[in-house]
């Protein structure tokens, strides 16, 4: 996967590309707007992360400038200003994810992969499937091993959340924004007793092996090992 | 800008814009009342004289007829018999070789100005107790066709000369003194005004030299200086709460950020000194990172009340469904709540929507939540209801728990930013959960309290205006 990260901060970006590297990522970088507009013309990359505020040219500006050239590539955009005003107006000017500094690298490493995911397999399937774990949109039923699991309607939008985006690490905050639509960080880790919960229904009373595992230091990830 | 002294004043009163205005307002004044006089005083003169002239016209028509039928003699007797008495008219009569015949006037006239349009003006002497008197005449000249007499007819125009006089002179003082009175009327009443003035600046000057506290002066009555200066009151005592807040924020932050900060720099730096292996580098660092992951929190959560607090405008407000919220908010907490044994009950039946921000009232909610699951789990049986009810003028939204409550003289205390009391200082967290609750109830222009609960516990009950 190749990663172009527009970032002007030499700091910033000598942290994050390290990390990125450490992450199987190869990464390019470009210091300013103009340069980042550049680079980014290039087919070759599978996704952007770039700064809101750039020299030359401002990242939402860049955003807007490459929608316009139809490029669909996935963006995040790294920002200090954190509101949900700027949030919403990020995702407007066409960027897949907004990320406000200080952020958890973990996140960003969370959040990167699921853009990218999401463009390479964006599915109309109407089952989602993960090994033996079936979740059908349309009635709404799960089951696994072939016997029917009894969700709660929050249960079942958190895994239909978690199918969406298989073997993929998926933090906190993007459960709480996806599943709840909150933007803001609880003080207490309500997040962690939903997902020990759901395991309970989807993986205790089964022989199989676990699917939801607790990720270190980042969150959770919904994982099927053959 | 300096005080403005007389000093100034006089010597550049042009400076100054009431100055000015009066100046120019007095000016057109006096130009207007010029006028009005000017045109009063020719129409008035023209009538006078035309009446005099109208009295020396029949005359002069009576001696043409006096002529026509008696010659030069009949003008002789007639003017003999008309000067035996008193009159105003004046009567002049010479023979063909300028030798005065009749009439009466004894000296010769003077000043003789003979108009184009046939009238004469002419003054003359007269002796009064040895006093000479001058007379002033208007007439006209008749030459006899066969033996050449010639005849001057008029009349003492004195009295109307004066009065034309008068009217002048009287005309030319009212329009001096409206000058006057305007000129130096204007510049002490624009003395006055520019004093209020100079009192507003002096003070903006001590303002700006750091004297925040300074207000301006208010005078008696309500013009427009008052207004301007109560506006401007009100802005200073907007922007002196800011500062305050932010000042207040400034002192917090250094003082309870600096203790986090120290934790994690002598955990680190007592990492690197022990010579660690790989487990102990982690966990250091580890340790670190939740350090950190709190501090940040802690910011972001002081950046949202700072931003509600000054009255963010791009904060937007939308419909939003206060039993929703509230439904949503019991189903995210309910399993944290149940772990640690606390029921969570809300309490609210109807759809109650109201325009409000989403963002900042889920997080209220939950800062109470969170609050009352930390705090106020005490009770052996410990119970959270949170509920909403709308009445005609407002809606009620509570977090309500049975634990042990707050004291009256802490309630206060509870929701100032950074305070945490002495039971809680042990649990994690920020000390900023009520004051984001207090700011967001600000935004909504609500009212916000603490109840104590019966028979033991907190109510934390919110009151929003009903606008529907």
């Amino acid at each position: 996967m190749h990663i172009l990260l527009i970032e002007d901060d030499d700091t910033t970006a000598s942290y994050l590309t390290k990390g990125l590297k450490e992450s199987g990522y190869v990464v390019d970088r470009a210091q300013d707007g103009v340069e980042g507009l550049f680079m980014s013309m290039d087919a070759k990359f599978d996704a952007l992360i770039v700064d809101r505020m750039l020299p030359r040219l401002d990242g939402l500006s860049l955003i807007k400038k490459l929608r316009k050239e139809n490029s669909e590539i996935p963006i995040i955009i790294l920002s200090a200003l954190g509101d949900v005003d700027e949030r919403i107006k990020g995702l407007k000017y066409g960027a897949d994810d907004y990320l406000a500094k200080p952020f958890s690298f973990s996140e960003l490493l969370a959040r990167l992969e699921a853009v990218i995911r999401r463009n390479h397999n964006e599915t109309d399937n109407s089952v989602l499937q993960l090994g033996d774990l079936k979740l059908d949109l349309l009635s709404r039923r799960v089951e696994r091993e072939g016997q029917l699991i009894d969700l709660q309607p929050r249960e079942y939008k958190l895994l239909e959340f978690l199918l969406r985006r298989p073997n993929q690490v998926v933090t906190r905050t993007m459960l709480l924004e996806g599943v709840w639509e909150y933007h803001f960080d609880p003080q207490t880790n309500v997040i962690d007793v939903h997902i020990s919960r759901l395991r309970s229904k989807i993986d205790k009373p089964f022989k199989g092996k676990q699917m939801l595992f607790t990720e270190r230091g980042a969150g959770y990830a919904l994982r099927y090992d053959k | 800008m300096e005080q403005v002294t007389l000093y100034d004043m006089i010597n550049n009163p042009f400076n100054f814009v009431s100055f000015r205005l009066i100046f120019i307002y007095t000016v057109l004044l006096g130009l207007s009342v010029s006028l009005v006089l000017m045109f009063l005083y020719f129409t008035t003169a023209r009538d006078i004289e035309l009446e005099a002239d109208q009295k020396i016209i029949k005359k002069v028509e009576d001696l043409n007829n006096i002529y026509l039928r008696f010659r030069e003699q009949g003008l002789f007797n007639y003017i003999r018999r008309e000067t035996s008495r008193a009159t105003l008219d004046i009567y002049r009569l010479y023979d063909s070789d300028d030798n005065y015949l009749a009439g009466n006037i004894l000296t010769e006239l003077e000043d003789i100005k003979n108009n184009d349009d046939g009238w004469l003006e002419f003054s003359y002497k007269v002796s009064e107790n040895g006093k000479d008197r001058i007379f002033y005449g208007r007439g006209r000249e008749l030459i006899t066709p066969r033996q050449n007499f010639r005849l001057i007819v008029g009349r003492v125009v004195n009295d109307e000369k004066v009065l034309k006089e008068r009217f002048f002179y009287s005309s030319l003082w009212s329009i001096l003194l409206i000058l006057f009175l305007g000129v130096f009327g204007g510049y002490f009443l624009s003395r006055n005004f520019l004093k209020r003035i100079s009192d507003i600046n002096r003070t903006s000057k001590k303002i700006m030299d750091g004297n925040l506290k300074e207000r301006l002066p208010i005078s008696r009555g309500k013009d427009e200086l008052n207004e301007l200066s109560s506006n401007l009151n009100d802005m200073l005592d907007r922007l002196d709460t800011l500062m305050s807040n932010m000042k207040e924020v400034t002192d917090n932050v250094a003082h309870d950020l600096r203790t986090p900060l120290n934790r994690i720099r002598t955990n680190l730096e007592i990492t690197l000194m022990s010579n660690p292996n790989l487990e102990e580098y982690k966990k250091s660092f580890e340790e670190a990172i939740n350090e950190t992951d709190n501090l940040i929190k802690t910011f972001n959560s002081i950046l949202s009340i700072s931003k509600v607090e000054s009255g963010a405008s791009d904060l937007d407000k939308s419909e939003l469904n206060l039993k929703e919220l509230i439904i949503n908010m019991h189903d995210l907490y309910e399993p944290i709540t149940e772990g640690s044994g606390i029921k969570l009950n809300y309490e609210v039946t109807e759809n109650i929507v109201i325009k409000g921000n989403y963002n900042l009232l889920s997080q209220s909610l939950a800062n109470l939540i969170e609050n009352a699951v930390n705090y106020g789990s005490t009770n052996i049986d410990p119970t959270i209801n949170v509920g909403a009810k709308q009445t005609d003028d407002k809606i009620s939204l509570w977090v309500s728990d049975n634990g042990v409550g707050i004291n009256d003289q802490d309630k206060e205390k509870v929701i100032e930013r950074f305070v945490r009391l002495d039971t809680s200082r042990s649990l994690k967290g920020s000390g900023l959960g009520l004051n984001l609750v207090k700011s967001a109830v600000r935004f909504h222009e609500g009212k916000f309290q603490l109840i104590d609960a019966k028979p033991s516990g907190l109510i934390v009950l919110i009151e929003l205006p009903n606008c529907s």
